[in-house]
């Protein structure tokens, strides 16, 4: 019920590839998922988001130092290998440094007909920001226009709002299925499902998710559940991890990482300034790890997926040298604890040692059922 | 002109003889806890070797890690000057000089003339060294002489983060438990560490031609992972060890 | 680079007084609540002009120079960053943030007694981890009020209304709340005068180092930290503008009777990022070649405002009152405050490594430099970013390069024997020599 996911998700650039012949149309490569795609998509632009392929590699040393995040490093490197020499634009939406590497470095060295870096402001808890970011699209949007050669209208924005929202709505349908008893899909097909839907048209990717969303409530899975988990970090897209977790035992029932729900949590709400209106799903939408200060956001709406989703413990897959991430683990792990929800803390690199991981994840496991035991 | 170069290496010790340029003697051997006493007794070797004695040396350099307490010399010259020196003299179109040893990994960009534009040396997180073949050896079980004939026979490209030393021994451990073949885990610890020195090697920008030395250079696995991650081909002198000191034996001359 | 010659050196006049400046920053801060006075913390990038508006009892801790002054006491430093770890926090987080907190958990104070807590955080961000550093002081003392002010808006060539709105809307926003949290009246003429003095001391400040273009050099880098420091603890204060004032005299007198910084100077060297403030002996190791540090982007460029000036180099920027400007209300110091602190050059290279590289082949250039030696510093993300690509920019414009990793304050991640190492390679590819 998944391969369309897992075939796209696998052959994310044939796909693209495919699209630009099919369409004749501009594919922009992407950093960071507060890029607002809504604006591409009414250009007439299909936005891909670049990811890396676990692969190591010897090649970004001499652009990266060593101690950013591997995440970023596996970018770049895919961008120095020519993997994404189909790109007609890159871009990037103002976050983390490290990932901010990728984009300048990509730019500089594998240059495209069109780059962007937007100044997405950090201080989203403050009122001023809305003024600020809707400002700073008004530029966006004319610098796509003159690129593309488009002229992005009102109308062009409202279909493009609809289709993202759409999106949106159904992976939160569908991710609500999750919280039965007996989840119909795993975290493993829930993870192709989300992130294939960042590198392919959000029509074609919706058409396939309302194929699913019919067809899951009848769908026998069979399989015992285990213990309910949920995934939190930074940028996850690590599925041979998943999977081992959910061969011992255990099923991923819903998570908050950068390539998961902080994606596609939240809606467009309409205004009449439809750049506004764009500007304030962006600035209001689940914070990544940069953006979440002076208060913790994050901290609530972990604990309420949590308590929704029924989960009795946690992952915390943090990146190697992500610091936004290390900067909010203490105050999360704490607060997690406090529900009486335990976590697993792991570190992450562009492959993973998944035999001494799964050690530690069945010791987790065995912690947990042991607790419903003496419950 | 008579003189001699000592490489004062972490696990060895390396002396060059060099009558009117040409090799006359040399030695190698094992660094002890007095690396002042292994090095007399490297230079005795190699002036024995070379049949001549103490005094009939014009000028000592030393090199290497312990260079500060080699005995005899008048001055000491960095490894990555003797290496290209050494280097240049024996293959004259050398332009890239990898010297991959027990503790360090290092790759020097040179000119025609054996000047060194660049130089890169492995930093904190790095599996780029011989210790680490060592290491490797002991978790797969094998003579560390094995490992690298072991590599050749695998057939298979296993991933391995080539990053953190501590994580890919633990990776190791892991493919054992998989039952990966040893071949195949030898084959990516060689290639583990073969990415960390072309990451170095980009660094400073690699061109042909490229000449390995140093210890690790006799590793055939480590040669083969090498070519195959540079795509270039890598010339490999016989005694791959003795350039360091064969340069600083060309430095002494040069002073004279 | 020049023949074996001595030059005349002189101590430093001044610098009895820059020692004294900083005491008394420290114990006012500490012992203001004895005088009834009002204390916050914050960074040292943070807009500290606006706090003065609170009135003339207002004193502050910036937190990156204290955490350099715990990193310089390797001691007290391990035993912080000790404390951070065991609270769960990551090693390769900023280390900076690691000493800090650590004198926080451990309510030891560097110079003795517990830690003074701050009545409130006053803080800016441009880095991950800047305000987030503060957050997590709240996670630690939940009761001190933190407000933090965005200022990642983007290039100075690309500074317009929208960003500055967005900026100063922020600080208006900040002494409402300010107002709030002390129960204080604002007072816009404290706020003027502090803005003024911040663009004097800055722009006093890059003439200092602009004197360094002489050769040779009246100042070299590690006595320079001690003076720069300075602006980072206040840069907003008069005592801070008046001492910059009489530095530059100082310098400007030296540079015309030809008095070097270091004796032996023969090779004119630029650093980068924050040095490893335990191990500043390094650059002592370097003079044994006659090589010195004349600054770097970070010394010049982070107190330091600067201005192409029409000969095409690079000097002090024209401050508002140099031209004329006079400050009307409380919105217009704001918006001179913001505008100003936006040009500052150690701010450009968030958004680009390749704007960064460009300074600095200018300042290679200008300053007549033989070499770079970047610090790949693993305590701070901020002033690394981009590293690498400076490293491929400086060695395309000409300029040999030397690289050694560290970390600016944990002593456990540099190795000083082997830097000196690796020093003495490079020196020898320079053509140099021990004298």
């Amino acid at each position: 019920m998944f391969d369309q996911f897992r075939e796209w998700e696998t052959n994310r650039h044939e796909y693209a590839k495919e699209w630009k012949e099919r369409t004749g149309g501009k594919v922009m490569g992407y950093f960071c998922t507060y890029v607002p795609e809504e604006i591409l998509h009414a250009a007439g632009v299909l936005p891909v988001r670049i990811l890396g392929s676990h692969e190591p590699q010897n090649v970004t040393e001499p652009h990266i130092f060593g101690m950013f995040c591997p995440f970023c490093r596996d970018c770049l490197a895919q961008g120095l290998k020519g993997r994404y020499d189909y790109l007609d634009g890159i871009m990037i939406a103002q976050s983390c440094l490290h990932i901010r590497q990728a984009f300048t470095s990509w730019e500089k060295h594998r240059p495209r007909e069109f780059s962007y870096y937007l100044c997405m402001p950090h201080h989203v808890q403050s009122p001023r920001a809305l003024p600020y970011l809707t400002g700073e699209l008004v530029e966006f949007k004319k610098a796509v226009e003159e690129w593309t050669g488009q002229t992005i209208t009102d109308d062009g924005l409202d279909r493009a709002i609809e289709v993202y929202n759409e999106n949106r709505r159904l992976l939160r349908s569908i991710y609500d299925l999750r919280q039965a008893e007996h989840p119909p899909l795993s975290g493993e097909e829930a993870m192709e499902m989300v992130i294939s839907g960042q590198m392919t048209d959000k029509e074609e990717h919706s058409g396939e998710m309302s194929k699913v969303l019919e067809a899951l409530p009848v769908r026998g899975n069979g399989r015992d559940p285990g213990v309910r988990l949920m995934i939190i970090g930074s940028e996850d897209d690590d599925i041979e991890f998943i999977n081992m977790v959910e061969s011992s035992g255990a099923t991923i029932v819903v998570d908050e990482h950068c390539t998961g729900t902080r994606y596609f949590w939240n809606q467009v709400e309409p205004r009449e300034d439809r750049l506004e209106a764009i500007a304030a799903r962006y600035i209001d939408r689940v914070p990544c790890p940069t953006k979440d200060w002076v208060d913790r956001t994050r901290i609530p709406h972990i604990l309420d997926l949590a308590e929704k989703w029924n989960v009795a413990g946690a992952i915390v897959m943090q990146q190697k040298f992500c610091d936004p991430h290390e900067l909010d683990t203490v105050a999360i792990r704490k607060a997690l604890h406090e529900k009486d929800i335990k976590t697993l803390f792991l570190e992450f690199d562009v492959t993973v040692p998944i035999g001494q991981f799964k050690v530690r994840v069945e010791a987790f496991l065995e912690m947990l059922n042991d607790e419903d035991l003496f419950d | 002109m008579i003189t001699a170069g000592i490489d004062m290496g972490a696990k060895t010790i390396k002396v060059v003889v060099l009558k009117d340029e040409e090799v006359a003697g040399k030695s190698i051997v094992v660094a002890g806890f007095d690396n002042r006493a292994s090095a007399e007794e490297a230079f005795a070797v190699a002036l024995e070797d070379a049949g001549l004695s103490r005094e009939d040396l014009d000028a000592v350099v030393a090199t290497g890690a312990g260079r500060k307490s080699a005995p005899y010399s008048a001055r000491d010259v960095s490894e990555v000057g003797c290496d290209a020196r050494g280097t240049i003299k024996r293959y004259p179109n050398a332009r890239t000089v990898i010297d991959v040893g027990a503790e360090e990994g290092r790759a020097i960009r040179c000119n025609e003339q054996g000047k060194v534009l660049d130089f890169a040396l492995n930093e904190k997180c790095a599996a780029g060294a011989g210790a680490f073949t060592e290491a490797m050896s002991r978790a797969l079980e094998v003579e560390t002489e094995r490992l690298g004939a072991m590599s050749l026979e695998s057939g298979n490209a296993v991933p391995m983060n080539a990053q953190c030393a501590v994580f890919a021994e633990s990776e190791v451990v892991s493919l054992l438990h998989a039952r990966t073949p040893k071949e195949d885990i030898a084959r990516a610890v060689h290639d583990a560490i073969a990415s960390r020195i072309v990451s170095l090697a980009r660094k400073v920008g690699f061109e042909p031609e490229v000449v390995l030395i140093g210890g690790v250079a006799h590793n055939i696995g480590f040669v083969d992972s090498l070519q195959r991650a540079l795509e270039c081909e890598v010339i490999v002198p016989d005694d791959p060890d003795y350039i360091g000191a064969y340069g600083a034996a060309l430095a002494a001359a040069e002073e004279g | 680079m020049a023949t074996k010659q001595l030059y005349e050196t002189r101590k430093l006049e001044c610098w009895g007084k820059a020692k004294e400046i900083r005491e008394n920053y420290y114990r006012d801060y500490a012992t203001a609540h004895d005088r009834g006075a009002l204390r916050w913390a914050g960074g040292a990038w943070t807009f500290g002009a606006i706090p003065c508006g609170l009135g003339e009892d207002v004193y502050s801790i910036t937190s990156e120079p204290y955490a350099a002054s715990i990193a310089a006491n390797r001691e007290f430093s391990n035993r912080c960053l000790e404390a951070t770890e065991r609270a769960g926090y990551a090693r390769d987080l900023c280390s900076y943030m690691r000493n800090y907190w650590g004198s926080l958990l451990l309510d030891e104070f560097l110079w003795g007694g517990p830690f003074p807590k701050p009545d409130f955080i006053w803080q800016d961000h441009i880095c991950c981890s800047h305000a987030k550093w503060y957050q997590v002081v709240c996670d630690m003392e939940p009761d001190i009020p933190h407000f933090s002010i965005d200022v990642a808006v983007g290039p100075e060539q690309e500074i317009n209304d929208n960003k500055l709105d967005y900026l100063v809307g922020q600080m208006h926003d900040g002494i409402e709340w300010l107002e709030k949290v002390t129960g204080r009246e604002y007072n816009d003429d404290l706020l003027i005068e502090a803005v003024h003095n911040e663009c004097r001391s800055t722009s006093v400040w890059a003439e200092i180092c602009n004197l360094n273009k002489a050769i040779p050099s009246p100042l070299e880098e590690k006595t320079m930290y001690s003076l720069y420091v300075l602006g980072t603890l206040m840069k907003h204060s008069k005592v801070v503008a008046d001492f910059y004032e009489e530095i530059r005299d100082e310098v400007k007198d030296r540079v015309e009777n030809g008095i070097a910084a270091v004796a032996n100077e023969r090779c004119r060297l630029m650093s980068d990022t924050q040095p490893p403030w335990g191990f500043l002996s390094l650059f002592r190791y370097l003079e044994e070649y006659g090589a010195i540090s004349v600054g770097s982007l970070y010394t010049f460029g982070l107190v330091g405002l600067w201005e192409v000036k029409p000969d095409g180099t690079w000097g002090p920027r024209t401050t508002p009152q140099q031209l004329g400007i006079e400050i009307k209300d409380r919105d217009h110091a704001l918006r001179v405050l913001a505008e100003w602190n936006l040009h500052k050059p150690e701010w450009q290279h968030f958004y680009s490594p390749h704007v960064k590289t460009d300074m600095m082949v200018r300042i290679a250039r200008e300053w007549s430099l033989d070499g770079v030696l970047l610090h790949y510093n693993r305590g701070c993300e901020g002033l690394s970013v981009g590293i690498a690509e400076n490293r491929l920019g400086l060695i395309e414009a000409g300029f040999p390069v030397m690289t050694f990793e560290g970390n600016m304050g944990d002593e456990r991640e540099f190795d000083l024997a082997r830097t000196k190492t690796r020093v003495d390679t490079f020196m020898e590819t320079l053509g140099l020599k021990k004298e």
